[in-house]
Formats: structure tokens, sequence, C-alpha cells
């Protein structure tokens, strides 16, 4: 290995019952006038720790799953008029990246569209605390945030080093209330950025030691967590692991499974977790010969065949198996590998992939 | 010490590339067929090259090449030292890492590069050669 590099920039604590001495951490991090933003259904939560708090000015709650560019101005233009000193984003990954883009917004001005690429934020960006309520994307930590542009059904990925919050607040009882099929379908992204993390070609040792620790913890905890949400055991674990896991992909980034199921978030708007779920396998299978040392890797920590394992796992968690159950039609295939081939996670996939190679794949997946 | 003292001679090795993929039967018809202006903007010397597949090109051409500046608006910019660029056409630096490591910088849609880069690979090819034969160094990572 000639280089690596590795940071994580976001403060992170966790703790039970932490988010209910919220001002503590806000005030340690010099946090004032904070906008909540959320989605209608954590929504009960966040006005819970809007009314405990001194250092909170107000509540939006208009986001959705796989979030989009109108979304994300919104928010920016509320949170100006509101007169707030950051953001304080309670939910899932879309909430987190809808914050974190618009901390974009809010910093640079103008349009999301307009500040696309790669290093064009050149300066730290207007705050955002996160307080996760699934255990799945890792955003509280990551440098990437993922917004839906619907003018192109397309999904457009921010990377900047400025993105990652300055906070996390990992509070499991926030997310022992979780439903069993969002238990799993976030549980399996999480599963699916420390595998592809790992198998990643610009993995390196701190990535590594984060995916693959990540791994073995949700590996064994999900099904628990699925099966008894008030299992505290296995939601702390879950909690803490996917953040290890956002915090692997941060600099190992991702393969052709995140490819692909951006590209069905895009045009199906299929839930990216589901969809992981599905592809992960076929990926898995795929990527094989170009990763033949780390497999054996991952087949110990998982105590099984990684394409087997996987698979079984996301079937025995109630997950569906195939993209036609999920919205896909078969006419889809060939536009969702067109689309994953200009992805960019695709350019870490240990295996340079074809857009013919990506059909296949998801045609076995079909 | 950096490879090249004067905006001129990265106009000659960068910009002689584009000119010779301008006119290449592999690389030239798929940049053309993108309908992108591309705008590359290099520091230590300063300098410019702006790919236009939007125009109509010359007679004998897919693109038009620009050196120095231009006026046009690019769709993507892309923003490096004039030394990664080279080492970059060598074939030695991979464009992900590069953009990871913040060596370049890539403003707008960068999908639509991304998409031209199985389209580039003749060029890796063709560089080495025009900067052998201007006396400069192997474009070391």
């Amino acid at each position: 290995m000639e280089f690596t590099e590795f940071r994580v920039t976001t403060r992170v604590v966790a703790g039970w019952d932490l988010a209910a001495s919220l001002d503590v951490e806000l005030s340690q991090a010099g946090l004032e006038r904070g906008l909540v933003v959320t989605d209608p259904g954590v929504r009960p939560l966040a006005e819970r720790l809007l009314s405990a708090s001194h250092r909170l000015i107000g509540l939006h709650d208009a986001i959705t799953p796989n979030s989009e560019v109108g979304q994300v101005e919104r928010l920016a233009e509320r949170a100006r008029d509101a007169g707030a000193g950051f953001l304080l984003a309670v939910g899932g990954g879309s909430v987190i990246d809808t914050a974190k883009a618009a901390a974009i917004v809010l910093t640079e001005g103008g349009r999301l569209l307009d500040h696309q690429g790669v290093n064009v934020l050149a300066r730290p960006l207007f705050p955002v605390a996160a307080v996760p309520t699934t255990a799945g994307t890792g955003s509280e930590v990551t440098c990437y945030a993922v917004i839906r542009d619907g003018d192109a059904a397309a999904k457009v990925i921010f990377t900047s080093e400025w993105l990652p919050p300055v906070l996390a607040i990992l509070d499991p009882a926030l997310t022992l209330g979780l439903p069993p099929a969002l238990t799993a379908s976030t549980g399996m992204d999480a599963l699916t950025h420390a595998v592809e993390a790992y198998l990643s070609n610009r993995a390196g040792p701190f990535s590594d030691a984060l995916a693959l620790a990540a791994l073995e913890t949700i590996y064994r905890h999900l099904p628990p967590a699925v099966r008894d949400g008030s299992d505290r055991e296995a939601r702390w674990h879950l909690l803490i692991s996917s953040c290890q896991a956002g915090m692997a992909i941060s600099w190992a980034m991702l393969g052709c499974a995140h490819a692909l199921a951006h590209a069905c978030g895009g045009l199906r708007q299929v839930p990216h977790g589901v969809a992981n779920a599905i592809l992960l396998p076929h990926c898995l299978a795929y990527n094989r010969p170009a990763v033949e040392a780390r497999w054996w890797t991952l087949a110990d920590v998982m105590g099984a065949d990684p394409v087997k394992g996987v698979a079984a796992l996301a079937r025995r968690i109630g997950l569906p198996e195939r993209l036609r159950e999920v919205g896909v039609a078969e006419s889809d295939l060939g536009p969702l590998a067109e689309a994953a081939i200009l992805d960019g996670s695709i350019f870490t996939n240990p295996r340079e992939a074809t857009v013919e190679e990506l059909a296949q794949i998801l045609r076995a997946a079909y | 010490m950096a490879i090249f003292a004067r905006a001129e001679d990265v106009y000659a090795a960068i910009g002689a590339l584009f000119e010779w993929g301008s006119q290449d039967g592999e690389l030239g018809p798929k940049i053309g067929e993108s309908g992108l202006t591309i705008r590359f903007v290099y520091h230590r010397p300063d300098a410019e090259i702006t790919v236009d597949a939007k125009a109509v090109p010359p007679e004998g051409r897919h693109f038009t090449v620009h050196c120095g500046p231009s006026d046009l608006k690019a769709d993507v910019t892309m923003e490096m030292d004039s030394d990664i660029a080279h080492t970059f056409w060598f074939g030695k630096m991979n464009l992900m890492t590069a953009l990871a490591r913040g060596q370049m910088k890539a403003v707008g849609p960068i999908q639509s590069i991304l998409k031209l880069l199985p389209a580039i690979k003749p060029a890796y090819r063709k560089y080495p050669e025009i900067a052998r034969s201007l006396g400069l160094p192997g474009g070391e990572a």
C-alpha cells in the first residue's frame, strides 16, 4: 500500500437516554438556536426534544424518504427565516442527508444543484448535529449527502470533507420503537456499508478495522433486533456498528451494490436498504474473482460463505429477495445499469464493471 | 521542481493531447457525442483549456479545443495543479482517489465526466509519447 488516510471530524457521543440531556451536548459543542429537522413519523420524538431544550427554536418536519432537492432548499429557507444557528437532524438517513445538504445552501447560497461536484466546498459549513433514530446510513459521520433530483429521476451525491455533522448523538433508546421492517432494511444498509468498504479498492487499514468490526456486530445482532425491538443489547450494538460502518465508507467508499441501489432509488424509489439487501449477494458473487484474499476474511467473520450468509440473513429478517417484488420492472434493468455505471460508488468497486455486467447482476436479482 | 514552467508548456503537452484526441477516430467521437463543454483549470503554472463538444467542430475534428481563457460556459470544470494533470495523463493516477485526496476539484455534474472515463483510455497511451517528445519526465505519482 502506497498511501492511506483516515479522518473522523464528527464528535460522536453514545449512551442510553443521552437525548434527554441534549442541551449538555449542544452546549459543549457551542450550538445555539437549533432548528430541529425531522420527518412526520419521528415528529413526536422531535417535539419532546424541542420542548426539553433551551437551545432549540423550532421544528421542520417536511422531510420524506429519498428526499428531493426542493425539500433541501425549503429547509434552508426556513432555517434562514428563523435565524437558526444550527440544524439538529433527528431521524434516519434522509433527514440527516437533507440537513447536511441544506447546510450547503445556507453557507454558499444559490440553488443546491449549483454546488454539485467534488471538493467544490472550500470552507466549514453551517453546523449540523445529528441524532439518528435508525441504525443504518451512518450519515451522522459521513462526508456524503445523497439527495434525489426528481427532474432527472436520479440521485445526486454531494461529497465534501465539510459535510460531516459537527456532533452525533447516538442514543439507542430512540431506536427501541423502530418497526421490524425498518430495523431490517436499515440494518442491511449498514451491513452493506461494512462489506463494500472492506472490499473497496480504496480500503485501508483504518477503514478495514471499522468495517470488519461493524460487519461482525451487525451480522450477529440484526436478527435479534428485528425479532424483538426492545432487545437493548442488540439495539446498542447496531447503532454503534452502523456508525462505525459510516466511518469506514467515508474513506473507503462503496461498490456496485450501492451504485445499483442508488439507481433503483432514483428511478423507482426502492427503499435504499431493501435495494442493498437484494443486490448485495449478487454483487458479492460478481466481485469474488477480484477479492479472493479478502473473501476468506469475510467468510471467517460471518462464519458462512458471504453470498449465502448475506442472502440467508436477508431472508431471515423478512426482506424481499427480488427486484420484481419492490416495484422494479424488467424494462427498467437496462436504464438502471446505465445509471449505475455513472454512480460514484462504482469507481471503488473492486472489479471494474461494464454496463452489461451490471445488467447481468440486475437480471440475476430480478 | 514543477514539470511545466509556463502556461505555454502546458498547452504544448496537454493542449496537444486534446488536439490529438479531437482528431482521433476512437476517442474523438465519444467526447464529441457527449455534447459537453469541459473546462480544465490548471495551477502552478496557471493555464486553462476548454474542450467544446457543443459547437460544430472544424473539419476533420470531433470537438474544438481552446487553449487559454475562454468565455464559453462550462458544464463541468476540473481544477488541479499542472503536475497532477501530467501524472493523470500518464495513467498513473486514479480519478476518484485524486478527488478524494483533494488533488482535483470537480465543479458540476461529476457523472458526466465519469461517463467519459472509459473513452479516454487511448489518451493514456498517447500522452507519454507527447511528453517524451517534449523531454518531460515520466509522470511519477
